[in-house]
């Protein structure tokens, strides 16, 4: 049922060969490839059942088209000056204005569209999202299987290591680092992605690899020679990728929100993201009248808890394919 | 259970003297020289500099200005806040600590007791239009910013519907006239709800403990509860404290509300996902098979045993909960740790910001440890050894 | 007299994605009280189903189809839900497939035993109670000090008894052993069979034993039923069915086992598999792996007939063989 959770592609490659033709001519690679896809496939099959799963990933294409439009609209259709997020403004009228025929959202306090805003800032939280999450669902893959592996001084070494960096409380950290370093969005990323990684996600996954590590395959891999490292490449991180997969979904989550947080407090050193967008209006003192410049912040806070849902979606409808206890019975 | 005790404590302290290290050496790789910083700074007369200097070890080695803030903390010495000139930071971060504490634990309770309640109605009626209502909801709340959240229950409550006051910790019209401090009050009143939730634990862990719970001895808990309740008011009344503390209670309500709908949907989603997978179990089956009434199936087989893994990654999350704490303090101008951190950190208050960073990692490890300790009381299987029985 | 339980062409089914599994097909037998019953099969021909089917523990995927099920004379699918849950433990109970599992691990045993009987007899305390634990674990030979230890501090086969303690704790009228021995080794297992045997007889009880094992079956019961694919296949008096099979398949069966005590024989094996439950074969389930199937037998279902008079058989060609045993029977064409 399970098709990754029970290592298919590699334990089919090694033992059940009679399935394939002994006299193919096809690289291993390829047929790995084929194996890999055929497997994603029977994942897909799983993940489409899932209602929230497939709402989630189709509010994600819908943000992907719509950050997409940015470089249209712009080279295209909009002028620069009058669109241009970061410092276009329009003259022709008073700021911040309610939604009108030019601003289909409105201005900003200092006369920048909102519209444009989003679209612009929409690639970028893109960027943030899945940068960190890249960066902390690979290093945390890679320590949870050493460890699982390994054990021993390797095990303690990340276990407690992750025991403290679990201790911290991120935004409030980060709000002190940024208010001193002004990270600017790709160092923020990285930032953000190590302190994950070494934090819950590899304990999780050290949970995962561990199973793994007992199955007989394991065995006969080092039965048959390879390598402690080609075992962890070859055996152990292909079935923990479904887990460190959905792991991925819910830290881009935990990545929005958290730059989002802090660009409201002004510490990150942006110069536009939907959190600034909220932070502006707020520096400028619009939220006071909460209900009457609706649209200063409606839109961009609107975006935030959509884009992180959509995210949060995917990854449960993700855990329906790692866990099959939980699917539709 | 005493030697694990010691053992965890050691742990305890073994983990925290990591902790402080890592956010000492997170403050010296900052750009520019702190100690700089901190001689240089305009505030500190410069008769005080050379006090301070010595005090804080800046004159000597980097390993040195380790040790001395190490043993600065255990002496309860951090320094003197740079905006709060010449507030000590231990004195104003001791003040700040029992807000944050009693918004951090009650919000917490109570958002936990919610997604429990939900999460088991909800994995009970799988499929049923209230579980696709209720993880609707629940992702959106979970997912949702909440500095923005916090400010739309601002603006609902207390700006529109003029339910609640608006910020603050007390309102200060009120309390120019009281006898007391604001702090005296908060410290009796915290004193006076833990001593309430304790007798109100005792009474039903005596009354409603077998497996006969009878309506009588339902009623029995429940009105020696009001009496306890109805007690505490009268003294509050007689000391005439009352009005001071409901003031503060109105205060609080918004921010203990705006955590718990932050934080519910976590705990309901994951008691949803582990209860799917209890009710699969053999023993719930074999629970029914008993005959027993469908609510007692669902509370003390599929849900009891749920809770478990609800509660491991409770622990997992605290650290986040305080993240989404502290944001919400400073919304909510609630004058406790995250207020002071916030302020602290956007005004360059070194000293304080690390104090107060430090501080939260303590009280963090405290709450860590109070978790892994129910969750021991909670599951037979883990003895004190540390070790998870065979079986 | 009336029959204690009484099972008339029941029919159950799944419903899956890809289909309608007919697990359960028109099964109909009786038992008495006092009686015992055993259930043999391979695995995934519906033993187990219906014993869910008696509990009335189906999945949500379950339908019945038709059929009633009667216990002491009402027919347990117009009971209402309350009215059942009273019945169960009481009237019946069940000992499950994994004991390891059926007991909640964050509960005592004994408190797990005492619930039902509280929940069940109103007016029992729960020091009575407690008492007629220590009695029950007497019965099934757990020293009676372990009822407040957790299930994880049980061994396996202390597990197992502790099932078949919460099972009689109500003195029930019937008891479902699905597979009650199957995780255990072969010695214990006999001793919790032979003890379980005991018990029944001395309070006069019935029972259902649920097992894939023919050996376990002969062991303890009076009446043998052979299930194949989510039907009957043969059913009667144990002596008579294991003296003289009918049952082509129930004849197999017996001859894949290896025997102990008998003289050296080759194993006789079933060729083939089971069949798909969504789409049986024609005529009768057993056809396709049937040395002695005819066209009639491909074309035409068989129905229950008696060929005895405490044994029926489903069957167009059976096997009539010499009543002095097993290795002298030849299968003539």
């Amino acid at each position: 049922m399970n098709e990754l959770a029970t290592s298919p592609n590699v334990r089919q490659s090694n033992g059940e060969g009679p399935r394939f033709d002994p006299g193919i001519t096809e690289p291993i690679w390829k047929i790995r490839w084929k194996m890999n896809m055929r497997s994603l496939a029977q994942n897909w099959e799983v993940f489409k059942e899932s209602r929230v799963g497939m709402f989630g990933l189709m509010i994600i294409i819908a943000f992907g088209i719509f950050g997409l439009l940015w470089p249209i609209m712009i080279n295209f259709v909009w002028d620069p000056l009058v669109y241009h997020p970061v410092v276009g403004f329009d003259p022709i009228m008073m700021h911040p204005s309610p939604p009108v025929a030019g601003h289909l959202l409105g201005t900003d306090p200092i006369g920048r569209d909102i519209l444009a805003q989003l679209m612009f800032s929409t690639g970028r939280e893109f960027l943030l999202g899945v940068l960190s999450a890249v960066i902390s669902v690979v290093v945390g893959t890679f320590i949870g299987a050493m460890a699982a592996y390994y054990g021993g001084f390797t095990d303690t070494l990340f276990m407690r290591l992750a025991d403290i960096v679990m201790l911290f409380p991120f935004v409030p950290l980060l709000v002190v680092i940024g208010s001193m370093m002004r990270l600017d969005i790709f160092s923020f990323a990285v930032i953000l992605g190590f302190l994950e990684a070494f934090g819950g996600i590899t304990v999780i996954l050290k949970a995962q690899a561990l199973q793994v590590k007992v199955r007989p395959y394991i065995d006969a891999a080092r039965v048959a020679g390879g390598s402690d490292l080609h075992i962890i490449r070859a055996h152990i991180i292909p079935n923990v990728l479904p887990l460190s997969f959905l792991y991925m979904m819910f830290n881009v989550t935990a990545a929005i929100v958290s730059e989002a947080t802090l660009s409201f407090f002004g510490v990150l050193n942006i110069d536009m993201s939907w959190g600034m967008m909220i932070h502006t209006a707020e520096t400028a003192g619009y939220l006071f009248d909460f209900g009457k410049y609706w649209w200063l912040w409606a839109p961009s806070g609107f975006f935030i808890t959509l884009f992180c849902a959509a995210f949060y979606m995917v990854g449960r409808g993700l855990d329906e394919v790692v866990n099959p206890r939980l699917r539709k019975r | 259970m005493r030697r694990y005790m010691l053992g965890r404590v050691g742990q305890l302290v073994l983990t925290l003297l990591i902790y402080m290290t890592l956010v000492y050496f997170l403050m010296q790789a900052m750009p520019g020289d702190i100690s700089q910083m901190y001689l240089a700074n305009p505030r500190i007369p410069q008769a005080a500099r050379e006090e301070l200097k010595k005090q804080l070890g800046l004159d000597r080695s980097p390993f040195l200005q380790y040790i001395s803030y190490i043993k600065n903390f255990f002496t309860g010495n951090l320094g003197v806040s740079f905006s709060q000139y010449p507030k000590p930071v231990w004195d104003i971060l001791i003040e700040r600590l029992p807000r944050t504490i009693v918004l951090f634990v009650t919000a917490n309770c109570l958002s936990f007791y919610v997604g429990f309640v939900l999460g088991r109605i909800i994995a009970w009626q799988r499929g049923a239009t209230v579980d696709h209502i209720a993880t609707v909801v629940g992702i959106t709340f979970w997912t949702a910013f909440y500095p923005l959240l916090s400010l739309i229950l601002i603006w609902l409550f207390a700006y529109t519907l003029h339910w609640l006051p608006l910020n603050q910790f007390i309102e200060p019209a009120l309390w120019t006239r009281a006898p007391f401090t604001s702090n005296t009050v908060f410290g009796y009143m915290v004193l006076g709800i833990a001593l309430i939730a304790l007798a109100v634990f005792f009474i039903f862990w005596t009354l409603r403990r077998g497996l006969r719970r009878t309506r009588r001895s339902a009623a029995l808990a429940w009105g020696m509860t009001a009496g306890v309740i109805g007690l505490a008011i009268w003294i509050a009344h007689a000391t005439g404290t009352l009005i001071y503390i409901w003031d503060i209670i109105r205060h609080m309500m918004l921010p203990v509300c705006t955590l718990t709908l932050i934080n519910f949907a976590g705990t309901m989603l994951l008691m949803r996902d582990s209860m799917l997978e209890t009710v699969q179990e053999d023993y719930v089956m074999a629970a029914r098979a008993k005959g027993l009434p469908d609510n007692v199936v669902r509370d003390r087989y599929a849900a009891r045993n749920a809770l478990l893994p609800t509660v491991t990654s409770l622990v997992l999350s605290l650290a986040s909960s305080m993240s989404g704490g502290l944001v919400t303090e400073t919304m909510f101008s609630w004058p406790g740790l995250g207020q002071v951190l916030f302020r602290a950190a956007l005004g360059n208050d070194y000293p304080l910001a690390t104090g107060a960073l430090v501080f939260t990692g303590v009280f963090l490890l405290v709450a860590h440890f109070v978790a892994d300790l129910l969750y021991a009381a909670l599951d037979p299987r883990i003895s004190y050894t540390g070790q998870p029985a065979e079986g | 007299m009336d029959a204690l339980l009484k099972v008339e062409d029941f029919t159950m089914h799944y419903s899956t994605k890809a289909g309608w599994v007919q697990a359960v097909d028109g099964i109909s037998f009786a038992l008495n009280r006092g009686q015992s019953l055993g259930l043999v099969g391979e695995s995934g021909c519906g033993k187990t189903s219906i014993a869910m089917s008696i509990m009335r523990l189906l999945p949500y995927n379950a339908q019945t189809k038709r059929g009633k099920i009667y216990l002491g004379g009402r027919d347990i699918y117009s009971m209402t839900a309350e009215e059942f849950r009273q019945a169960r433990w009481k009237e019946i109970s069940m000992i499950f497939q994994a004991a390891m599992n059926a007991l909640n691990p964050v509960y005592t045993v004994g408190s797990q035993i005492v619930e039902a009987i509280v929940e069940h007899e109103p007016d029992t305390t729960e020091e009575e109670a407690r008492r007629r634990v220590a009695e029950l674990f007497d019965l099934v030979g757990i020293p009676a000090e372990r009822s407040d230890h957790y299930p994880h501090e049980y061994s396996g086969g202390m597990k197992q008894r502790a099932v078949i303690a919460m099972a009689l704790a109500c003195n029930p009228s019937l008891i479902i052993a699905d597979e009650p021995t199957t995780a255990l080794d072969v010695i214990v297992q006999d001793k919790i069979l032979r003890e379980m045997e005991e018990i029944r007889r001395r309070i006069n009880m019935s029972m259902i034993y649920i097992s894939h094992d023919i050996s376990v079956i002969a062991e303890v019961s009076d009446i043998v039923g052979v299930m194949y694919a989510g039907k009957l296949m043969e059913i009667g008096e144990a002596d008579d069915v294991f003296k003289r099979p009918r049952h082509p398949y129930t004849y197999g069966l017996m001859h894949a086992y290896p025997s102990i005590l008998g003289d050296k024989r080759d194993l006789a094996t079933i060729p083939g598999e089971p069949p798909n439950l969504m789409a049986p074969p024609e005529g009768c389930r057993f056809n396709p792996r049937c040395d002695r199937a005819t066209d009639e037998c491909r074309a035409v279902e068989p129905l229950m007939t008696k060929v005895a008079p405490e044994h029926s058989i489903a069957c167009h060609n059976p096997v009539w063989a010499p009543s002095s045993g097993g290795e002298q029977v030849g299968v003539a064409r």
